[in-house]
């Protein structure tokens, strides 16, 4: 089993490409994924979370275990995403509307919706935006989200509070929907 | 109908396009791993070996100095001495 292959030894994987593109492979999808419901822009997203593996890459020997390693992606995406959107505020941006997003396939839930939703939270100011993709993205709860963001778990939890209240009333203001 | 399952569905993970954990081993293949704790050890090792060289130059560059000084100082102290030995004999021929 991966997982447990390179649990133990990831300091070993560094030596080893083809081990290292298995644990990018493992992680990808978390990492893209939070670049994604962030930025609303899948090439940006994509170049993003390479750079968040190439400084894996350089610090996984200090790394201690797949835990770690799970919890420094957070860390570092999460920043390195806040980062970006306050250095892009000062420059022009296109609407959000404009951001190329590719047709995802819907799984559950209505998909219009859902990229309603997208559209919502990634207009979210960034620490509640990244409080919010933690909770809903990667299920973690109020206190592993404070932890993961090195957050009072009070503002984690104001956050959350203020984003649904603010999700509901939006989506009740614009489609008239009820949640 | 559930905000919060909604939500989940909405943030559910997706992967990114294909061949994007081969592209990012072709980079760690052009990057140098500069962090890496050899690299680190090799960039201590060589500061310190930096600050150990100034310090002996600047210990180096005092003792020059101090040496400068002393040989001076006794310079001074036998030309003060002559002086002192010409007007002691001035002063007993005066007296004789």
């Amino acid at each position: 089993m991966l997982t447990q292959s390179i649990a133990a030894i990831p300091k070993v994987i560094t030596d080893d490409p083809e081990r290292f593109e298995e644990l990018v492979r493992e992680h990808q999808a978390m990492v893209f994924s939070m670049a994604c419901r962030y930025l609303r822009n899948r090439a940006l997203a994509e170049e993003i979370a390479q750079d968040v593996f190439l400084q894996l890459y350089r610090k996984l020997p200090s790394l201690e275990s797949q835990d770690h390693v799970v919890h420094w992606l957070r860390w570092v995406t999460a920043h390195r995403l806040i980062d970006h959107s306050r250095h892009e505020k000062r420059r022009p941006q296109s609407p959000l509307e404009e951001a190329p997003e590719p047709a995802v396939p819907a799984n559950s839930g209505d998909p219009l919706l859902s990229d309603m939703l997208r559209d919502l939270v990634a207009a979210l100011p960034e620490n509640a935006r990244v409080v919010m993709i933690l909770r809903y993205q990667e299920d973690l709860d109020p206190m592993d989200i404070a932890q993961a963001l090195d957050m009072p778990i009070a503002t984690v939890k104001s956050h959350l509070q203020r984003s649904l209240a603010l999700l509901r009333d939006k989506l009740s203001r614009q489609k008239g929907v009820g949640l | 109908m559930n905000l919060e399952d909604e939500l989940r569905a909405a943030l559910r993970r997706e992967d990114p396009s294909s061949g994007f954990a081969q592209r990012v081993v072709a980079r760690t293949k052009v990057t140098p791993r500069s962090n890496r704790p050899i690299f680190r050890m090799a960039w201590a090792a060589a500061i310190a070996a930096m600050v150990i060289v100034g310090l002996a130059g600047v210990y180096q560059y005092r003792q020059v100095q101090a040496e400068r000084a002393g040989r001076d100082a006794v310079i001074a102290l036998r030309i003060a001495a002559d002086k002192l030995n010409i007007a002691r004999d001035k002063v007993s021929r005066r007296e004789n």
